[in-house]
């Protein structure tokens, strides 16, 4: 932590600006650094250093006195968070109560204020979007054509595959391209019975291994993955990635980071003369006190919402609606994967099968709708299924066993049939009328106005999970599941903890936030590049391309900056 | 609501009201419980849980101290609601038990246990899953089938449970996809 009390402005200035340590700021702030750029990371919650800040990393189950069940304080003070987290990673998630925001409809914002941010409890899911994505918006006419290609992003995909470490099968599929992989994690039986009935009745269709930042085999010092499945814990074996334990401590190595926790950025301050960001406000939650820091270039990776709220309340006489928001797009078109939709059935096959070891992920059956014009499924765009076969153990057992004593005690302990569980991640179009604003009429408690969130999602979110619960269940018929039952747990909005859009890539100021760059139309020298970028979701988990174009403009930025164009 | 679902509540209602034994307590429902209380029923609830995983080659309920870890998360984690079901549920089964045999539940003999233990589990669910649904939202899982649960739970969370009672991998390093079944393999432990 660091304290700057001097109030000359030299130990105020930087070259550049991170606001916000998570898995983007993170590879700004690297990025930045190793371009030799003194590096000013912004994060507004505490510190959590890799291994030493990880207090139930190694615990048992009994370790916990009550389980793996949340108290009634908790859910009371939490009630957005306590149905994310258990007493196993609890400290990595926000209270509501402390940082309240607005549901004009039902939205779950999950956060984590701390260094890292949700780095450390993400899903590891690690996809390349392709040009079917790229292209959807120009093609279908929904919200604005990307300003890249694929061809733009695969070198830089390829960069943060190989600094990340991703396990990984190649598939040589068009619509889901290939990365650098370490060796693929496996599939079970019943998921390799799953895969072959899916090849066998559908050439579109295949099952793979999911492709996760679970390292496989050491890389970068870290690692490997000990199939422990205790990963939003932070992983004392540095088995998966997160600005923990990869990018905050390389960008500290460059000795050009100055990572300063308990800061949060109110405003990014604008010069009028230069037309371009100056620095940024920030308060000091420890202090109270209000520093400004200055760069260069500004980097912008609080995350979708909270970047939005930050440009929207840096107003001044050039940008009264808000930082570089002369399209009025900024905190609108906001979306979030829809993951609620899918099937589960039992089989009865590979009774004398099983497995050792909690691989920390699923299967992947990448996307097979809307890949060909004119499929004429009352919905465009598509989704890919994720999910996971297992034997039931007891905590599956629990509600469907009857009786007690010593049989029933039996039964508990041994592996029940074989079961599959899938659900389809689909893409969600972006809406101008989803969107986040700023409620000036409530503050919080260092006196800044509240988030308000107004988000739905629509008929072709809708009708695609319809077509998710009718082909997942066709999928486990087919493969010879019994008791195969379809479902649609209609979750709120954000409930995949995928929020996207609300500073939109494009090619047009009139219509988009950032240049193709991530670079702000409306001011040279801010860059964007958490969720908030998109232009549409696709239906891959996106912190990949959060990554990937991350590296990329940074690189950008630091040319620039040599260049003397910032 | 539409009609369906009115003529539903309505039917559901009158199916509770004759059935549900604390109904008539409903206005006591929203006061905290008394924690003491629910600590004096700890030999009660052991002697309960023991009866569900009994200790055989392998530890039992009492053995993984499973009774500690009910009444604290009936007392920390679930609804106030929740809490008086299941401690009404206790009372219930005390007076079922003096009301059959004239004594208490602990002095009962075995065979006597099991057969209140029993009629205990019969009136825990409607064969109807969606009375079960409704019950369960407007009064909280039945007292039995919370105690079976959370019995369940805090054995196979225990350290005995988890590495006697069943398989337990603290560190597995690799993952072995697919491998045969060994002869008496348990479950494992954790996912």
């Amino acid at each position: 932590m660091i304290y700057i009390s001097d109030k000359s402005k030299k130990l105020d200035t930087y070259d550049a600006i991170v606001i916000g340590s998570g898995i983007s700021g993170g590879w700004a702030a690297m990025e930045l650094c190793k371009q030799g750029l003194k590096t000013l990371l912004l994060e507004r919650g505490r510190d959590v250093k890799h291994l030493q800040d990880y207090p139930t990393a190694n615990l048992n189950p009994w370790d916990f006195k009550l389980g793996f069940n949340n108290t009634l304080e908790d859910r009371q003070r939490d009630p957005v968070q306590s149905n994310a987290y258990t007493p196993a990673d609890k400290h990595f998630y926000v209270s509501d109560a402390d940082h309240p925001y607005i549901q004009e409809k039902p939205f779950d914002w999950y956060r984590g204020y701390h260094v890292g941010g949700r780095s450390l409890t993400w899903g590891r899911q690690c996809y390349r979007l392709s040009d079917l994505d790229f292209g959807a918006n120009l093609k279908d006419g929904n919200g604005v054509d990307w300003p890249i290609r694929y061809k733009d992003i695969a070198p830089w995909y390829a960069y943060a595959e190989k600094h990340i470490g991703v396990s990984g099968q190649k598939e040589n599929l068009s619509q889901l391209p290939d990365g650098e992989y370490l060796p693929p994690m496996e599939l079970n039986c019943i998921e390799r019975h799953l895969s072959e009935s899916i090849k066998k009745n559908d050439q579109h269709r295949l099952l793979t291994i999911a492709r996760v930042a679970n390292l496989t085999r050491g890389w970068d010092s870290r690692g490997p993955c000990q199939n422990r499945n205790l990963c939003s814990r932070g992983c004392p074996f540095g088995g998966y990635f997160s600005s923990n334990s990869s990018t905050i401590p390389a960008a500290m190595a460059t000795g050009n980071l100055v990572l300063r926790p308990f800061s949060i950025v109110t405003e990014i301050l604008y010069d009028e003369q230069k037309q371009k960001a100056k620095g940024v406000r920030v308060i000091d939650t420890i202090t109270s006190e209000v520093h400004e820091f200055y760069a260069k270039i500004v980097f912008v990776n609080a995350s979708t919402i909270a970047t939005a709220g930050i440009l929207l309340n840096s107003t001044s006489s050039r940008f009264p609606n808000g930082f570089g928001n002369g399209s009025d797009q900024v905190g609108h078109n906001l979306m979030d994967h829809h993951a609620s939709a899918g099937a589960s059935g039992a089989h009865d096959q590979f009774a004398d099968q099983y497995y050792k070891g909690r691989r920390p992920c699923g299967f992947l059956i990448p996307r097979y709708r809307n890949l060909h014009d004119h499929e004429n499924l009352g919905f465009t765009r598509g989704y890919n299924i994720q999910g996971h076969g297992e034997r039931q153990e007891w905590s599956d057992k629990v509600n469907g066993l009857a009786g007690f004593g010593k049989d029933f005690k039996a039964q508990l302990s041994t592996p029940g049939p074989w079961t599959v569980w899938m659900a389809g991640w689909g893409e969600c179009l972006p809406y101008y009328n989803n969107q986040v604003t700023l409620d000036h009429s409530q503050k919080d408690k260092w006196g800044q106005p509240l988030l308000k969130i107004d988000f739905a999602f629509e008929d072709n979110e809708k009708k695609m999970m319809d077509d998710i619960e009718a082909t997942c269940g066709e999928m486990l018929e087919k493969a010879g599941f019994r008791d195969v039952a379809t479902f649609n747990y209609h979750k709120r909005g954000g409930s995949t903890v995928h929020e996207m859009g609300t500073a939109r890539m494009g090619h047009d100021p009139r219509t988009s936030v950032l240049n193709q760059f991530n670079q702000m139309h409306e001011a040279k020298n801010v860059f964007i590049t958490d969720g908030s970028c998109m232009a549409s979701s696709a239906s891959q988990n996106p912190s990949l391309t959060y990554m990937a174009l991350t590296a990329r403009a940074s690189h950008f930025a630091a040319e620039e900056l040599k260049k003397g164009n910032l | 609501m539409d009609r369906r679902t009115y003529l539903k509540g309505i039917f559901a209602a009158g199916v509770l009201g004759t059935a549900s034994f604390s109904l008539f307590k409903w206005f006591d429902l929203n006061k905290p419980i008394d924690a003491s209380a629910l600590w004096d029923k700890k030999a009660l609830i052991a002697e309960m849980a023991e009866m569900i995983i009994p200790r055989t080659d392998t530890p039992g309920a009492k053995d993984a101290n499973v009774h500690t870890y009910i009444i604290n998360v009936i007392l920390n984690c679930n609804p106030v609601r929740q809490q008086h079901k299941f401690y009404y549920g206790l009372e219930d089964l005390e007076k079922y038990a003096q009301d059959q045999y004239g004594k208490d539940f602990l002095k009962c003999d075995a065979s006597q246990k099991q057969s209140i233990l029993e009629h205990s589990a019969k009136n825990a669910e409607y064969s109807n899953r969606i009375l079960n649904k409704i019950n369960n939202k407007l009064l909280g899982q039945s007292f039995f089938s919370k105690l079976k649960s959370l019995t369940v739970e805090g054995y196979c969370l225990s350290m005995a449970g988890a590495t006697q009672g069943l398989a337990y991998d603290y560190i597995p390093g690799k993952f072995e996809a697919c491998i045969p079944l060994k002869p008496n393999q348990k479950s494992w432990a954790t996912k």
